[in-house]
């Protein structure tokens, strides 16, 4: 197979005595064909040119979860990325995952993350709820989420978690969808209305990276918006985040699109507006809100058509998902 | 000091079934792990989990199988006891949350499997090990069991009268080293694929359970036995699954014919794992072949087949071979998959050491014998987590403090502060990796000769030596998996000896260990463990025999296994 040949621009971090992190950045040359992955340069690099150079790995084949870094600029499992199809100009660039402390090099603390895990009560609990009876389709939910392997890329790519440590995170989020939708389930109700509670399935902007990032095909910003769905549908709805979903509502069927401004301001009032205009400006930053300028959209003939479809024949947040997606 | 009455090192299906067991019983029980839980290599497991659940089938038919696939060398109160309890442990998992396959009315499916008389494989789509894990994880958050969470195992301690004290522990994430104190210790610490150039095992799995078990005094059993998976990915060695060939795939050559009929005419692909590989490697040689390899060819099974049943493996193919199974085979070798081998243990799980029990990839007790049924391997890890962490439970309870060793402590921070200061002009740990697994690869494959074997051998001495000069590059306390890696490669060593010796040793051919130069099986001579001891005088394994245990029923008396 053709070897070409890369550079490989490394984020070297060390913490330093005072708790503090030192980074800087170091060049390696690595010889990959079409199918070399990230994951195996690295380990080229640290069996061949710097044994110091560290970095989780362990299954090799996208299942473990334990690879994830921000590979040229977003977050992916290295063992699943390919060096040709992400180098720029013959150029890698690679750092830890965002969102979380450094421990050293490509290794992070990955102690956060999974406390968020822990917080949404991560198990199945028998109680009132609960069904005996299952069907071959009574897992299509549960199944898409579970495919989740906990790797954090969504985390580390999440708009929200950058601006609000508080929140969340899709990955937990997406996990507790996974007991809210099986039959099995036994306390779905409370689940759902501790899930109400700030910093979760409300606070999530929906800007749809963790769409993107997920290596699993998890979707979690899907399973966020089937919790709300599911929300609404238990009169979970006067928290600013229904609020929030209501006033979008109103807005699309009015004009076809968002006036994310003045939706900011009715959902969360002037004053919880104000205090919520980081993340906003943060996320215009991103390009992620558009002109703040009220105006109708092109089809808006069709958007309403739309949602009368959909106000018809609501999404199917108990079914819908296939058995497994794939690609 | 930390001090629990059971430690339970390992993280996996069989570590985390264990420690569950301690719970139960009201014990204190810890786990200690080098990985985070979720990451341990069990989620690799794709094919899906064997037990007799269907009423028209039966624990005895399960049995059978096991006892046949294993080529009559697995210990027969062992394998019934795990073909009996299957069915349970599958359906605790079951209500447990995991979210295995359905069939229309809700029960949960099964598919055909190799060496297996009934479909009695049950699966969730193409990653049943990974939605078993989460599971068994989440039963461990809810009962809060503490986990040392990249820990790594260093050493064994045992008291004054040679029975299990505790463990001596690394703590990744800062260097500390330190004693936990236990009054039985579980290991569950898997397999050790990555004594072989390729595999499709974890870079995480080196056998550091039981290479640790042995220097204490335990014996290893039948480690010649090393499964060949008959369809690793050709280069990287990632695995395809057999439910692949479960789901109707063929093996084609490169002539693009259907070539299992030759070697078993009745299963075709769905042959025994030794059978399949054999005759994969047979084709290879005989130059039907491509780069050392043949073809899994799935396009007959259609886009949605492969789609609904088997996404993750195709997802696998693309990204790592560069091939779409919907419109090319896909090319695939025999690769090291799994250890039959391990700490010998009884059926109950508790090894000949006082204190020390083993269960899952890292122990022999024995139920797959000279080869493992697909399928039998998760099972093993939940029956026997089960089991062993019960008789573990009992044993601890029944037993008074032990006294700590410190002088262990110091002779792990004196160990590895010497490989630390050591000067920059040995081998780096990789370099010297390479050559042993290729070694390995090269001489202790799925066909093996005495002369091979002996080339292999003769490594030993000069590999033990240049081992002693290895330097590492990182000195560092934080997060020095340099320095693991250094670590690990003597347990590798160690453990490639053993499978070495045993395979020297056997000169019969028996399930995955084939002797050109003694092609039949030998009942009369070779039916019997190999055990394998550290020799401290010599620094070198040494060999001994065990009979395999048998029940008394006629069905498994040794007959021709035909497939
Ligand atoms: C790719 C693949 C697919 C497979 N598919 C199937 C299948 O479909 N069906 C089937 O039945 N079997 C299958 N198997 C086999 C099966 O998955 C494994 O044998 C089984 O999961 C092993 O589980 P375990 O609990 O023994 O060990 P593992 O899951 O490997 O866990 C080992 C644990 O030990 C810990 N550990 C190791 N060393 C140390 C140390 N020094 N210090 C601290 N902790 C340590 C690790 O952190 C980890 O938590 C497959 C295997 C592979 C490789
Ligand atoms: S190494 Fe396991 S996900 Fe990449």
């Amino acid at each position: 197979m053709e070897m070409k040949s890369y550079t490989f621009r490394i984020q070297r971090n060390r913490r330093n005595a005072e708790g503090g992190v030192e980074s800087r950045w170091q060049e390696y040359k690595v010889e990959a064909s079409d199918t070399t992955t990230i994951l195996s340069a690295l380990e080229e690099i640290k069996g061949h040119q710097d044994g110091s150079l560290t970095f989780r790995q362990s299954c090799r084949s996208a299942i473990c979860g334990s690879c994830a870094m921000k590979i040229s600029g977003r977050t992916r499992l290295a063992c699943k990325t390919h060096v040709a199809k992400v180098a720029k100009n013959g150029v890698v660039e690679i750092a830890p995952q965002a969102n979380q402390p450094v421990i050293k090099d490509l290794a992070i603390d990955i102690g956060p993350f999974f406390k968020r895990v822990h917080k949404i009560t991560p198990y199945l609990q028998e109680g009132p709820e609960s069904t005996k009876e299952v069907t071959k389709s009574s897992f299509d939910q549960v199944n898409h989420v579970t495919q989740c392997i906990m790797c954090g890329c969504c985390y580390s790519d999440c708009t929200m978690a950058e601006v609000s440590p508080e929140f969340a995170g899709p990955a937990a989020l997406a996990k507790s969808f996974r007991f809210v939708s099986d039959p099995r389930e036994g306390h779905k109700k409370s689940r759902l209305a501790q899930l109400a509670e700030p910093h979760n399935a409300w606070s999530c902007v929906r800007c749809a990276m963790c769409v993107e990032s997920c290596p699993k095909d998890v979707a979690p910003m899907e399973a966020i918006v089937k919790l709300r769905t599911r929300m609404v549908a238990q009169g979970l709805n006067d928290g600013a985040g229904a609020r929030h979903a209501l006033a979008f509502h109103e807005d699309i069927q009015k004009s076809g699109d968002l006036n994310e401004f003045t939706l900011l301001q009715r959902t969360l009032g002037i004053f919880g507006a104000v205090s919520e205009l980081g993340s906003a400006l943060h996320l215009m930053k991103k390009g992620k809100i558009p002109s703040p300028f009220p105006h109708k959209a092109d089809g808006l003939q069709e958007v309403r058509a739309i949602y009368a479809a959909l106000e018809a024949h609501p999404v199917d947040v108990e079914t819908k998902a296939a058995d497994v997606a794939p690609e | 000091m930390n001090s629990h009455d059971l430690v339970i090192v390992g993280a996996g299906l069989a570590g985390m079934r264990a420690a569950l067991e301690g719970v139960r019983a009201g014990i204190n029980v810890a786990i200690v792990t080098k990985i985070h839980p979720l990451r341990s290599h069990s989620c690799a497991a794709q094919g899906g989990v064997n037990a007799a659940i269907n009423p028209k089938d039966s624990w005895n038919s399960h049995a059978y199988d096991t006892v046949k696939g294993a080529d009559f060398i697995g210990d027969e109160d062992a394998i019934e006891l795990m073909a009996k309890e299957a069915p349970d442990s599958v359906l605790e998992l079951d209500r447990m949350g995991c979210p295995f396959s359905r069939l229309e009315q809700g029960e949960v499916a099964q598919r055909p499997f190799g060496g297996a008389s009934f479909d009695r494989t049950c699966y969730a789509a193409d990653r049943t090990g990974q939605v078993m894990l989460h599971t068994l994880w989440e039963q461990l958050v809810k009962a809060n069991v503490p986990v040392y969470e990249e820990c790594h195992l260093q050493k064994l301690a045992l008291d004054e009268n040679g029975e299990v004290a505790g463990v001596v522990v690394y703590d990744i994430k800062n260097g500390n080293i330190f004693p936990i104190g236990a009054k039985g210790v579980l290991m569950a610490t898997g397999g050790y694929g990555r004594v072989f150039q390729v595999s499709t095992n974890a870079t995480t799995n080196t056998g550091d359970g039981m290479a640790l078990a042995l220097r204490a005094g335990a014996p290893l059993a039948d480690m010649e036995f090393v499964q060949f998976h008959p369809t690793g990915l050709l280069t990287s060695g990632i695995l395809m699954t057999e439910g692949c060939r479960g789901e109707g795939g063929y093996l084609i050559n490169a002539l693009g014919e259907r070539f299992m009929g030759k070697y078993a005419p009745t299963k075709w692909e769905l042959a025994s794992r030794d059978v399949v590989s054999r005759a994969e490697q047979t084709e290879i040689i005989e130059g039907r072949g491509k780069n050392g390899g043949i073809f899994l060819d799935l396009r007959h099974l259609g886009a949605e087949k492969i789609l609904e049943r088997l996404p993750q493996v195709r997802q696998l193919s693309i990204d790592l071979e560069g091939v779409d199974p919907i419109h090319e085979p896909i090319p695939v070798r025999p690769t090291v998959h799994y250890s039959m081998g391990g700490i010998r243990t009884d059926m109950w799980g508790a090894s000949p050491l006082k204190g020390l029990f083993a269960a899952g990839e890292a122990a022999c007790v024995s139920v797959h014998g000279a080869n493992r049924l697909g399928g039998n391997s998760l099972l093993d890890t939940i029956v026997f987590g089960k089991i062993t962490g019960r008789k573990a439970v009992e044993y601890v309870t029944a037993q008074g403090a032990k006294n700590f060793p410190m002088r262990e402590v110091e002779l792990v921070k004196a160990r590895i502060g010497e490989l630390k200061s050591r000067r920059d002009f040995g081998l780096r740990p990789n370099e010297l990796h390479h050559r042993l697994s290729t070694k390995m690869n090269q001489y202790v494959g799925v066909f093996r000769t005495k002369e091979d074997l002996q080339l292999a051998l003769e490594q030993f001495p000069r590999i033990r030596k240049d081992y002693e000069l290895i330097h590492l590059d990182d000195k560092s306390e934080v997060f020095n998996i340099d320095l693991l890696r250094a670590i690990e490669l003597g347990h590798l060593i160690d453990l490639a000896e053993c499978i070495v010796r045993g395979a020297l040793a056997r000169e019969e051919s028996r399930g995955a260990h084939t002797r050109n130069d003694f092609p039949q099986r030998d009942d009369e001579a070779w039916r019997k463990h190999t055990l394998a001891n550290w020799d401290v005088e010599k620094g070198e394994v040494a060999l001994s025999y065990e009979a395999v245990r048998t029940v008394g029923n006629d069905n498994y008396v040794p007959k021709v296994r035909v497939y």
